[in-house]
């Protein structure tokens, strides 16, 4: 697990939730969205969902889970075959010009007329906004603020991705959708693009992002919503995430050599694991059951070699969560 | 709740200069719309310079670069208009520009009108260069009674080929297939509507086909403003009803098309091919 200022910059703000977060309509509201494809395959398959105002959601899910569909029908992009559907009280399906300028879409790796500069572009898109946020204010923000005059056929990956997130930003938004920010990136252009994120939810945007990175949603998101099979299988905050579903802590050690691996004081009823000399069990009460071990080796003088405590991570969960069904 | 018209006449207008100067700005637009028309004219000066042709819509003999300049003019013009329209809205929509559009609250109305308006601009410019250069050249002449109906045949035409180009372009299912579906329109229709050479001999037949499509019209009323002795102010009021109504027929076909594009294509999302970025 990484660790950094960004991290905990994050988790501080999580803690001191915004006041406006929890107040007013959700931003959106979804009750029993379908969709299929061809009348054959159901992208999405009775989906309920909301985002408050001021919270930054992520929608985790595999490929061809239905995430894609679902924001673009958010988005007014496709049409639902079935269900309610309300984006910052409009109906996205209608595409009325107020509902689009209350929106701001980051898309992903879609096309930008390549002849104009940095500048242009953000001026030009921004012009149809009623507020729109001063295109170098916008520029500075995601950190393209010393090229303004580059073309755009002249900017490096990484900044086309900083362009994407400027004209998704520039008519000053209340809901920003993210389509997974960060797919392709380098570790460095990712954390970046994370700095940039969190500094869209300290201006106080609602951020709807779908990711297959669970990392980039227990960084980014208040709360976590993972689709998988056109269905919401499981959602919360990023750290109470799939209670109940891999809630044991994982205890694993490696016995010594010389030592009796088959008599140590291991808690009765769970199923221990061994595998050469390599022990572990999971348990919901790490702390009661690791005692007696500690205290054995502890007076026997045993080092109990590579132990570790993990508690599961939020691969872990997802994992089990969208495993197809046997 | 609408916005006001008078920003809507704002925000066209800084498209309208926007999509000019992306014209501009575009290596393949600025070949194929000023330089190629402008080699071809003096090269085929150079081959046939002496010679004379019937002039267009009056009796008489004209020399060759009096009849080949408008002529090259209104190829300029399709390629501004037609061709570059259909490669460049095809491009768009491949590339995703048009759902990024469809993302802002800017009209589509109001980008594929500067659209349109920034490739008929282009064109006009186009062939308004071609002959600041024939003029001093080759000695073409212009007659002030006749530049009245040049001018609007110019204007009309490049409204006509730029919406046809529009309507077609919804027709070509990618960018691969609009550079092929724009040459195979246009060069046959070229060859008879008059572009190349004088259609003074050609069969009954092949000018009826040739008369249905408004490249002919365009043609004729144009080069028809540039025959010496030609009355009534060269005005073809025949070739001008052609083309307004295949201008109007081509947006009527392309606005039902872009209306009915986003049901249309509704076949899921497509897999994107995930490029590492280069940061």
């Amino acid at each position: 697990m990484i660790t950094n200022d960004l991290e905990v910059s994050v988790a501080a703000r999580r803690a001191t939730a915004r006041p406006e977060a929890a107040e007013g309509p959700p931003a959106v509201s979804v009750r029993g969205l379908r969709k299929s494809y061809d009348g054959v395959t159901q992208a999405l398959d009775g989906v309920d969902l909301d985002v408050r105002r001021g919270e930054v959601l992520a929608i985790l899910g595999p490929n061809g889970a239905g995430k894609t569909t679902l924001v673009e029908i958010l988005e007014g992009h496709r049409t639902a075959d079935a269900g309610d559907v309300s984006v910052l009280g409009h109906d996205p399906a209608k595409r009325e010009r107020a509902f689009r300028a209350r929106i701001g879409i980051v898309l992903q790796e879609e096309g930008i007329d390549q002849t104009l500069s940095v500048r242009e572009v953000v001026e030009l898109y921004s012009a149809a906004y009623p507020h729109p946020r001063p295109a170098m204010e916008v520029l500075d923000l995601v950190g393209l603020g010393d090229r303004p005059g580059v073309r755009v056929s002249a900017l490096s990956g990484g900044q086309r991705r900083r362009l994407d997130l400027a004209l998704g930003i520039a008519g000053d938004p209340e809901l920003v959708f993210l389509d997974e920010p960060t797919t392709g990136f380098d570790p460095s252009a990712r954390r970046q693009s994370w700095e940039l994120i969190s500094a869209l939810r300290d201006l106080g945007k609602t951020i709807l992002l779908t990711t297959h990175y669970m990392d980039e949603a227990q960084h980014l998101a208040d709360r976590v919503v993972v689709i998988a099979r056109g269905k919401v299988i499981a959602e919360g905050a990023p750290d109470t995430l799939g209670a109940g579903v891999a809630e044991a802590t994982l205890v694993g050690f490696r016995v010594p050599y010389g030592v009796d691996g088959d008599h140590l004081p291991l808690p009765g009823g769970t199923e221990v694991e061994r595998r050469d000399r390599l022990v572990s069990f999971r348990t919901r009460t790490p702390t009661r059951d690791l005692a007696p071990l500690l205290a054995w080796a502890a007076d026997a003088g045993i080092e109990l070699e590579a132990l570790t405590v993990t508690r599961p991570s939020l691969e872990d969960v997802y994992l089990q969560l969208t495993e197809e069904p046997a | 709740m609408t916005l006001p018209a008078r920003s809507d006449l704002a925000l066209l207008g800084r498209w309208l200069r926007a999509r000019v100067r992306i014209q501009l700005r575009t290596g393949r637009a600025v070949v194929f719309t000023f330089a190629f028309p402008l080699v071809l004219l003096v090269l085929f000066n150079g081959l046939n310079g002496n010679a004379t042709v019937d002039a267009v819509g009056a009796a008489g003999q004209v020399k060759f670069a009096q009849f080949y300049t408008p002529s090259i003019g209104i190829f300029s013009l399709t390629t501004a208009c037609y061709t570059s329209v259909i490669l460049g809205i095809a491009t768009a929509r491949d590339s995703g520009l048009l759902k990024r559009v469809r993302g802002t609250p800017l009209p589509m109305s109001i980008y594929l009108g500067a659209w349109l308006t920034g490739a008929a601009l282009t064109g006009i410019l186009a062939v308004f260069l071609l002959f600041a250069v024939a003029i001093p050249a080759f000695g073409v002449k212009i007659y002030l009674d006749t530049l009245p109906a040049a001018l609007v045949t110019l204007v009309l035409g490049a409204a006509c080929l730029s919406s046809v180009g529009l309507a077609v372009a919804t027709l070509a299912k990618s960018a691969d297939q609009a550079m092929p579906i724009a040459q195979l329109t246009f060069l046959p229709i070229s060859f008879i509507s008059g572009i190349w050479f004088p259609l003074s001999n050609a069969p009954d037949w092949l000018m009826k086909i040739a008369n249905f499509f408004p490249l002919a019209h365009i043609v004729h009323a144009f080069d028809k403003c540039f025959s010496p002795g030609v009355t009534g102010g060269a005005w073809s009021a025949n070739d001008l009803w052609n083309v307004a109504i295949w201008t109007a027929a081509g947006l009527f076909v392309a606005t039902r098309r872009f209306r009915a594009e986003p049901a249309q294509q509704d076949a899921g999302p497509r897999r994107r091919v995930l490029r590492r970025a280069a940061a």
